[in-house]
């Protein structure tokens, strides 16, 4: 590991005002994950400093405030696995922290730290996103709030200024009338990476009359976005299994809308149909269950 | 670039060190203070080898930087038996042929005692799920799932327990 | 002796387990010594090219850099191979694959040496590449070494494969490809090399075959055998792997400690022993048989070619394996094969756990189950129809005189998962997209060498004068558990506990070349040895016991650490007691033992011959689950089933079959190590993946035990058996499940899902973040995603 300067400030505002003066050659650590894995490329584009914002307490929790759950950057992916609050408010997000890499890897890595890596398959962002989450981002000059939706410029590319943490993730609580889910395919049962994923939310009127839809896939486009496309092939539509083949099918096409045919195509194409289509049944299993 | 002091408590002794900062937990553990039964297989997080517990919870040494254990408590598998006497767990390893070349095995033990400090009875699906971040090459996991699984404090071996219950608190 | 076996057959925990536990074993990169330099290499930038000019200067200027080095700098040779010596310790002129080493450093720490790799400058003139074995058999393929690429061509011939094909109702003729598969030993190479007191070197390393890796640094360094001592350290897995991969390593930690005159250490990342290190061959099989309506078998004609890739190593061996067992455990009067081996600019290829067999039995097991199909039977009783007995005669001629027990554990495998029925119901259409199958899979597999080589071993047993025991072998533990196996058969004989036995790690000083502990003769040929040497001890303590009692040396007997009267078992002196009276009589308490296995004959030009001394017979039954629409394959259930002789350490062999069949999940679902022009697209576990625990089902592990004349206590071997036919047996439960056969492993999504395989066309090491967007979602496996 090449050396850098460390600096580990326990206040946001000192993070802020050190990042402020350490200028594009700092680098923010908080679960280290990602950060120690770039570190020890010999080529990667090595930071002047280190700025180590793992001991900044306001940064860690999970919270309720009225209808709005916010969630610290810091917090790990085992602590929102463990959440009461998030099992009951955002239960496809708690689904979707538990298939992260390892219990090694959720233990250390954080919620905020996945989406400021902005990798096209970073499983907290299709759920987040369908939770219409927004992020609140600090810097000494002030902060401001964005919603997720517009966070992403294309993957590893975020809006976020170099000067700029990630401090906290918001987002309504899931009423008990949406149901959601989210569905994962990796190569392997563990220590996985997302061939492809999809989070759903989904609200169902009395005579099974779906009222609203949201779909995010992950590790399908070129940055995260809702495929408005598809919910409204849902929006008004009656619960049936044909609905969701259809609404699948059009994320597949929006998909190659956007990507174009690529080497991996053949396969994403019908399996993100397919994935969707699962989704989507899933939400309805629940709550045959419930 | 500058060294910084930390004070770190490994294996149960409280220890105040001055580092480079641009060490991992492994190099360390390894590198500066001898402790080799953690192990280096990928350095990248993918394999395990170098699992050890971070304030009761089983990471990966390798994606810890070393600055970021500062005032933290640390348990690597040297830190497991006391003397000679085994704990449960690693006699369970060796009853049950759980160690084959044994380059996974430090790992695996954290992994596993970081599972059973939380679960007294954790099922196969638990026991699986802890070690999911540790690769074996020789084992095929089996004989390493059932001596976990098979842990258990035995009432007569009071001697074991009661070091057991010491390293749980 | 006494007639009921006390130690062998029982589940007794391995000689070497205390120390990893605790932490304490030592592991090669665990080995430091003050002062140690750092070692690294500069490995080629090309997969083919010619070295027009090195410039090490600005490298040597560097502060805390104290060797830098060449292939001129090599005293003596500057190649080495167990077969052809092509391959490079440094590249002198030519780098032939991106592996390659062009240049070593030597510095007081590790980011000094990082530093000076990246200041040495080479000029590069590019060579056309060559990466697939069947173009570079070509005419006008770029040429690797000499004047041809193919280097092997090894053949077997019985009957007349025209009459065979003339006598049958249809023919199947198909192809299969297996892959390039990485060891995967979770613990990189490692090597600490010290400058000894007398002018040699001392290498204690992650070593498989320390005595060929010693051979090689006495060549290269000009020192005679006896300079050149090499320790193995607690090795944490090989597989086959850490040989060649290793030879290079010591020889080149052995130029830079004499060079320095100081110890120096070199360890692989993971990606660095990924890049050098050798692979399982990946091989394209052309397979086509005749046969009869009833399902008999008139002919077998099988074209195989290897990926020998950069060197020769031990594709010589490997394919001799193939071709001896291409036609698998089946009758047939007509055969016709032909092995190839090509050189190409991939990693090269040698040895690896089943060294040879997985992919013939891929190919094998596929076509049996094929044949099934076309002549309306289960797979089951094909294979019974056609299966060897006893008094079968292989396709190279030999006849099998020993127990031949395929039908046996093929039987018991499918009894065991239930085949019978769960093959005909899920031969039915099946509700939903999850569909589950049933395959099996069974094979014969020759024992040690055969005809591959001279094979002898030796084990020193010597005890000590308080009744303790050191034992040393030539043949090396690699995790397998060869020192806990050498030590009950040394416990048996002198009855003794085992915890007298203290076992020493493998020094190439101080016992006999031995060979390599390779094709699964660690037990058949160490623990022969190792008998061998403990029954001199015992005819010597007896007879010293015999005149201290005077009683007749016939009538005792050692039990349980003591002298016993043979008949009632009374205790008449301990064990230490009659140590002691042997050292005190001047008797030798050492026994020096040495296994010769028995002649194997070999005719090349026929390929005829008694090939192997014995064989092992073993079937695996996997039950899968299929996700018809995404391609993924989920093992739910698996029973492996091997006729071991005799289990010498119970446990350890349902150890064995556990990991074997782990890895034969790996072979047959998920791993690949692919290039692109010679380029590797997987250099970490990121992206070679290999099982975890969610991935392997609880293995049903049936032992059978025929006990053979020809291995210590019957036993025989079952390290490498159990890894070579858990792919095929999963790959048939795939087409149970579905209808679809696949014929290129590993069955990954894609295979499954669409019948072929996706190619990533995207550029390695082109910078990700600043490629297309749509490049970059698939690039998620090259960075992960985790914080």
């Amino acid at each position: 590991m090449k050396p850098f300067d460390y600096f580990s400030p326990k206040t946001l505002n000192e993070a802020c005002s050190l990042l402020r003066n350490s200028g594009e050659g700092a680098r923010i650590l908080a679960g280290g994950t990602d950060v120690l894995v770039e570190l020890r490329k010999p080529s990667a584009h090595l930071p002047k400093s280190i700025i180590d914002i793992s001991r900044i307490a306001a940064l860690k929790g999970i919270t309720e405030s009225g209808d709005s759950i916010i969630i610290g950057a810091l917090t790990t992916h085992d602590e929102v696995h463990r959440s009461e609050l998030i099992a009951k408010y955002a239960p496809l997000l708690r689904s979707a922290v538990s298939m992260i890499g390892s219990p090694q890897i959720r233990n250390r890595g954080t919620i905020g730290g996945n989406i400021m890596n902005a990798a096209a398959c970073a499983d907290t962002v299709p759920p987040l996103m369908t939770l219409n989450a927004r992020l609140k981002l600090n810097s000494s000059l002030g902060e401001r709030e964005i919603a997720l939706t517009d966070f992403f410029v294309k993957p590893y590319v975020t809006i976020a200024h170099p000067d700029e943490i990630l401090s906290e993730i918001h987002f309504h609580k899931l009423s008990l009338a949406l149901r959601s889910s989210f569905v994962k395919l990796g190569r392997r049962n563990a220590l996985s990476i997302a061939r492809l994923s999809v989070a759903v939310v989904l609200k169902v009127g009395g005579k099974g009359i779906i009222e609203e839809a949201r779909i995010v896939p992950g590790a399908a486009f070129p940055i995260w976005q809702r495929v408005r496309e598809a919910e409204v092939v849902l929006v008004g539509q009656k619960l049936s299994r044909d609905i969701f083949v259809e609404a699948g099918k059009k994320v597949s096409e929006i998909m190659i809308s956007y990507t174009g045919r690529r080497w991996s195509t053949e396969y994403k194409e019908p399996v993100i149909a397919v994935l969707v289509r699962r989704a989507l049944e899933q939400c309805i299993d629940k709550e045959k269950k419930a | 670039m500058k060294t910084i002091a930390i004070k770190v408590t490994i294996n149960k002794k409280q220890q105040q060190l001055v580092i480079k900062p641009n060490l991992t937990l492994l190099d360390l553990l390894r590198e500066e203070l001898g402790l080799t039964g953690t192990k280096c297989g990928c350095e990248i997080g993918e394999c395990g080898a170098c699992t050890v517990l971070l304030n009761g919870q089983a990471v990966n040494s390798c994606l810890v930087l070393a600055p970021q254990v500062d005032g933290q408590e640390i348990v690597t598998v040297e830190g497991l038996a006391v003397g000679n006497l085994l704990t449960p767990l690693q006699d369970s390893f060796l009853d049950h042929d759980a160690v084959h070349c044994g380059f996974c095995t430090p790992g695996m033990l954290m992994s596993a005692q970081g599972l059973l400090d939380h679960s007294l009875d954790p099922t196969e699906s638990d026991v699986r799920t802890a070690i999911s971040g540790n690769l074996c090459r020789c084992s095929g996991y089996q004989q390493i799932v059932d001596a976990i699984k098979d842990t258990k404090v035995s009432v007569n071996d009071t001697n074991k327990a009661r070091i057991h219950t010491e390293k749980r608190t | 002796m006494a007639s009921k076996l006390k130690i062998i057959g029982k589940s007794e925990r391995r000689v070497d387990s205390w120390g990893k536990v605790t932490g304490r074993a030592k592991f090669a990169d665990d080995y430091n010594v003050g002062h140690q330099l750092i070692g690294k290499v500069l490995r080629s930038k090309h997969p083919h090219a010619k070295i027009v000019r090195i410039d090490t200067s600005k490298a040597r200027a560097l502060p805390g850099i104290q060797a830098v080095l060449t292939a001129v700098d090599i005293p003596g040779s500057k190649v080495f191979g167990i077969v052809e010596k092509n391959q490079a310790i440094l590249a002198e002129d030519r780098v032939r694959y991106l592996g390659d080493g062009v240049a070593l450093i030597a510095a007081t720490t590790k980011e000094i040496a990082e530093e000076a790799l990246s200041l040495i400058d080479i000029e590069y003139e590019l060579l056309p590449v060559v990466s697939d074995p069947e173009e570079a058999l070509k005419p006008g393929s770029p040429i690797i070494h000499g004047n041809k690429n193919e280097f092997v061509h090894h053949k077997v011939r019985k009957g007349d494969i025209a009459k065979g094909f003339t006598e049958a109702d249809f023919v199947l003729e198909r192809k299969f490809k297996t892959q390039f598969i990485e060891h995967s030993y979770i613990e990189p190479e490692a090597v600490l090399a010290e400058p000894n007191e007398q002018d040699g070197v001392k290498i204690t390393g992650s070593v498989q075959n320390l005595f060929s890796s010693r051979r090689s640094v006495a060549a290269a360094l000009n020192l005679p055998l006896n300079k050149v001592q090499i320790v193995q350290a607690t090795l944490g897995g090989s597989f086959g792997g850490k040989d060649e991969a290793m030879t290079s390593m010591c020889c080149r930690a052995a130029l830079l400690a004499l060079k320095t005159g100081k110890p120096v250490k070199m360890v692989n990342t993971r990606e660095e022993s990924m890049l050098e290190s050798y692979k399982r061959h990946p091989y394209v099989l052309y397979y086509k048989w005749g046969a009869k309506k009833d399902g008999s078998i008139t002919a077998m004609e099988a074209r195989i070619i290897a990926d020998g890739g950069a060197y020769a190593s031990m594709s010589q061996f490997v394919t001799w394996r193939s071709v001896v067992q291409a036609t698998g455990p089946y009758y047939c009067d007509n055969v016709k094969t032909d092995v190839y081996a090509a050189y190409t600019n991939n990693n090269y290829t040698g040895a690896m756990r089943g060294f040879g067999s997985p992919q013939v039995n891929f190919a094998i097991e596929s076509m049996m189950d094929e044949l099934a199909e076309k002549v309306g039977v289960s797979p089951l009783d094909i294979r019974l129809k056609n299966g060897f007995e006893k008094g079968a005669v292989t396709a190279t001629g030999q006849k099998l005189n020993h127990v031949v027990s395929l039908k046996e554990v093929l039987t018991k495998a499918a009894e065991a998962i239930d085949f019978k029925k769960k093959w005909k119901s899920y031969r039915r259409s099946q509700v939903g997209e999850k569909k589950h199958g049933v395959g099996l899979a069974c094979s014969y597999r020759g024992v040690s060498l055969g005809a591959e080589g001279a094979d002898a071993a030796e084990t020193i047993v010597s005890v000590q004068t308080d009744g303790s025991v050191i034992v040393s072998s030539g043949v090396t533990d690699m995790g397998q558990g060869a020192q806990t196996q050498m030590s009950q058969i040394v416990a048996e004989v002198l009855g003794t506990s085992m915890d007298r036995i203290q076992f020493l790690n493998t020094n190439t000083s101080r016992v006999a070349d031995s060979g390599p502990t390779v094709a699964s003769r660690g037990t058949i040929m160490g623990g022969s040895a190792a008998k061998n040497a403990a029954e001199q001890v015992r005819k010597t303590l007896l007879a010293v016991g015999s005149s201290m009692l005077n009683v007749k040396g016939s009538k005792l007997d050692l039990r349980n650490n003591y002298l016993v009267n043979l008949k009632n078992g009374r205790r008449l002196a301990s064990f230490s007691e009659l140590a002691t009276e042997c050292f005190n009589k001047g008797k030798p308490m050492i026994g020096l033992g040495w296994h010769k296995s028995l002649k194997t004959t070999w005719d090349e030009e026929r390929g005829q011959g008694e090939a192997y001394f014995t064989f092992v017979y073993g079937a695996n039954a996997a039950e899968v689950e299929v996700d018809t629409e995404t391609g993924k394959v989920d093992v739910k259930d698996f029973a492996s089933v091997h006729d071991v002789g005799k289990a010498i350490n119970r446990a350890m062999v349902v150890g064995q079959m556990c990991g074997g069949v782990a890895m034969g999940l790996g072979y047959g679902l998920l791993e690949e190590f692919e290039f692109e022009r010679g380029v590797p697209k997987q250099l970490n576990f990121d992206e070679y993946l290999i099982p975890t625990s969610m991935d392997v089902p609880r293995i049903k592990t049936i032992i059978v035990e025929n006990e053979d004349a020809t291995g210590p206590f019957g036993a025989k071997s079952v390290g490498e058996p159990t890894n070579e036919i858990a792919a095929p047996a999963i790959v048939n439960a795939i087409f149970n499940a579905t209808g679809k056969r696949i014929y290129e492993i590993p069955a990954n999504l894609e295979r499954v899902l669409l019948g072929h395989k996706l190619v990533r066309h995207d550029k390695r090491g082109s910078e990700k973040k600043d490629a297309i967007d749509a490049m970059l979602i698939d690039s998620c496996k090259i960075r992960g995603e985790k914080q």
